[in-house]
């Protein structure tokens, strides 16, 4: 995982990425589509990739994809975004592009793993900065009921949020909240 | 997706093998056919979940090939989880991601006593806290190899400053890996083979015994071989003289009048027996000792009954073997008069003359040189 000699040269890692974009904007396979982004966002888990991925705007592409309706793709995407996001150029990108809302609705998906993508990354995503939007209030109350959730990733997740990221009071006011109204975004399905 | 994801130690849907894909156009084919699935920080893990083991008892085994990757925290088969016919399920915890990782990346899909293991991240079963350092890992982990492009715009100098600081610190990572890769196989391999190493010490225990013995006694097993058993009757007093005469200096003093010793002693035949010195356990040693003394009383008495036997055979004295206590009040009091004498007289020569030799045999029976 670290920097091992690459056996591919620079301008070689470019090009295969390069042509990783282009096919997925090019191509009508649902499948291929799929596949590519898988691609890409496994891509944007290793550091080395960060520089060739921003030239080739893939962080844009991976904010476009959360708003498809195929769950595979947004749950490529996020993460994607999920690997990247901690790198101090693209955590800046994606908070100046907006990225937190589309995210935040990710928490919302049937998706277990998108689920799971979208809170890592949010909590990734926090500077002093965004760390008020992170934390609105419908988010806080999200996070306390994944923090109860019997998937124990989730809740260990949802746990960390509450505990690391908000502050005592945010979650007293989100658990008032919840106590009033049972309505809420709907825990994921499998 | 709470029900799926329910108990720990249950059923995930994240651990099922995903079908292959078969579709990829061919510049995304990889050397490995992989299913399509997108990796994170989520779902990688220090715990491995290892489907497919066969039932055989070979849980040993298994945790074996793991440990060559790094140290493993602990392990445990589980036997709730919903296996294959004739299978188990077993989990194992490293200490390090990085072991897991690469664990994972060798075993996934290899065949180990005639199933096929599938391995997968098992992330679940993670504390919270667990889970939180996984993620502050991530978090230094690049904010180290990040380093150098959030300053890319910084001059030349710096920069490769930068490259440089984080290059050695990759290396330094890599290493760090390596080396507990290392570190972990030499022990796993102690524990594989503990018997093989436990036959080896005592396989040359006995040997290392045997040297040291030869060596630290000062020759007096060396003898014991080296002399024939029928001929060598002063070998008796030439321990009890060596244990007298502990100290290096007086045994050298004693190589002076060993050679009157030698003449003064009882006529014997020491043959030149080419023996190999090998170790023998001290009570049989005790008992040769004892058989040799009785042997040697008789030659004794065979030596005296035949002056025939009185040519002296002169040649390159064996170093070191002092005879100085003769058993014999007499011959002990006639050999401090010559020892004195020769001290006078002699200077160390090998060759003793003819002379003393005439001397000597006068008043005592002629003591023949051995030959080599």
């Amino acid at each position: 995982m670290n920097a091992k000699p690459r056996i591919l040269p620079e301008g070689g890692r470019l090009q295969y990425l390069q042509k990783l974009v282009s096919e997925f904007q090019e191509t009508t396979s649902q499948e291929a589509k799929e596949q590519v982004l898988a691609n890409l966002a496994n891509f944007a888990y290793d550091p080395n990739n960060y520089q060739y991925l921003r030239d080739l705007q893939v962080l844009d592409l991976f904010l476009d994809v959360l708003s498809e309706d195929s769950d595979t793709l947004v749950e490529f995407a996020i993460g994607g975004l999920c690997n990247l996001c901690l790198d101090k150029v693209n955590k800046e990108y994606i908070l100046q592009m907006g990225g937190i809302k589309p995210i935040i609705n990710c928490l919302s998906s049937p998706n277990e793993e998108t689920v799971m993508s979208a809170v890592t990354t949010l909590m990734y995503l926090s500077t002093p900065q965004s760390i008020e939007e992170l934390t609105a209030l419908p988010v806080v109350e999200c996070m306390l009921r994944f923090s109860l959730s019997a998937n124990k990733r989730l809740s260990n997740l949802a746990t960390i949020f509450l505990e690391d990221y908000c502050s005592p009071s945010q979650v007293e006011k989100a658990q008032n909240l919840s106590a009033h109204s049972a309505v809420g975004i709907p825990l994921p399905k499998d | 997706m709470a029900d799926s994801g329910g108990e720990v130690g249950g059923y995930h849907p994240h651990h099922a093998q995903r079908a292959v894909c078969d579709s990829r156009a061919k510049y995304r084919e990889g050397r490995r056919p992989r299913a399509v699935k997108v990796y994170t920080v989520n779902l990688e893990s220090r715990y491995l979940l290892i489907q497919g083991v066969p039932a055989v008892g070979v849980m040993k085994e298994l945790i074996e090939q793991f440990a060559l990757f790094g140290a493993i925290e602990q392990y445990n088969a589980l036997d709730e989880y919903p296996a294959e016919e004739f299978t188990e399920v077993y989990l194992i915890k490293f200490q390090k991601l990085q072991s897991a990782r690469i664990a994972k990346r060798k075993l996934d899909e290899r065949s180990f006593f005639g199933g096929l293991l599938h391995v997968c991240y098992a992330p679940e079963f993670e504390t919270v806290q667990e889970t939180r350092e996984k993620l502050q890992e991530r978090r230094r982990y690049i904010a180290r190899t990040t380093g150098i492009k959030e300053d890319k715009v910084q001059p030349m100098t710096k920069k490769k400053l930068y490259k440089e600081h984080t290059v050695s610190k990759d290396l330094r990572n890599d290493f760090h890996s390596k080396a507990s890769e290392f570190c972990a196989t030499p022990s796993n391999a102690r524990t594989e083979y503990p018997w093989n190493y436990q036959t080896n010490s005592w396989n040359s225990a006995p040997c290392h015994v045997s040297s040291k013995s030869v060596t630290s006694q000062s020759g007096e097993f060396l003898e014991v071989t080296l002399i024939s058993p029928q001929h060598d009757g002063n070998f008796k007093k030439t321990m009890s003289s060596c244990n007298q005469n502990n100290s290096l200096i007086q045994k050298i003093e004693m190589e002076i009048p060993k050679t009157s010793v030698d003449c003064l002693g009882p006529p014997k035949v020491i043959s030149s027996n080419t023996g190999i010195a090998r170790f023998m356990p001290r009570t049989t040693q005790l008992q040769e000792r004892k058989r040799r003394r009785e042997e040697d009383r008789k030659l004794e008495t065979f030596l005296e009954t035949n002056p025939s036997n009185k040519e002296i055979i002169i040649g390159p004295q064996l170093p070191e073997i002092p005879k100085v206590d003769l058993e014999d009040e007499s011959l002990n009091m006639s050999a401090n008069l010559i020892r004195n004498k020769l001290k006078e007289v002699i200077s160390p020569q090998l060759k003793p003359s003819e002379d003393k030799l005439e001397d000597t045999h006068i008043s005592q029976p002629l003591k023949q040189r051995r030959r080599i």
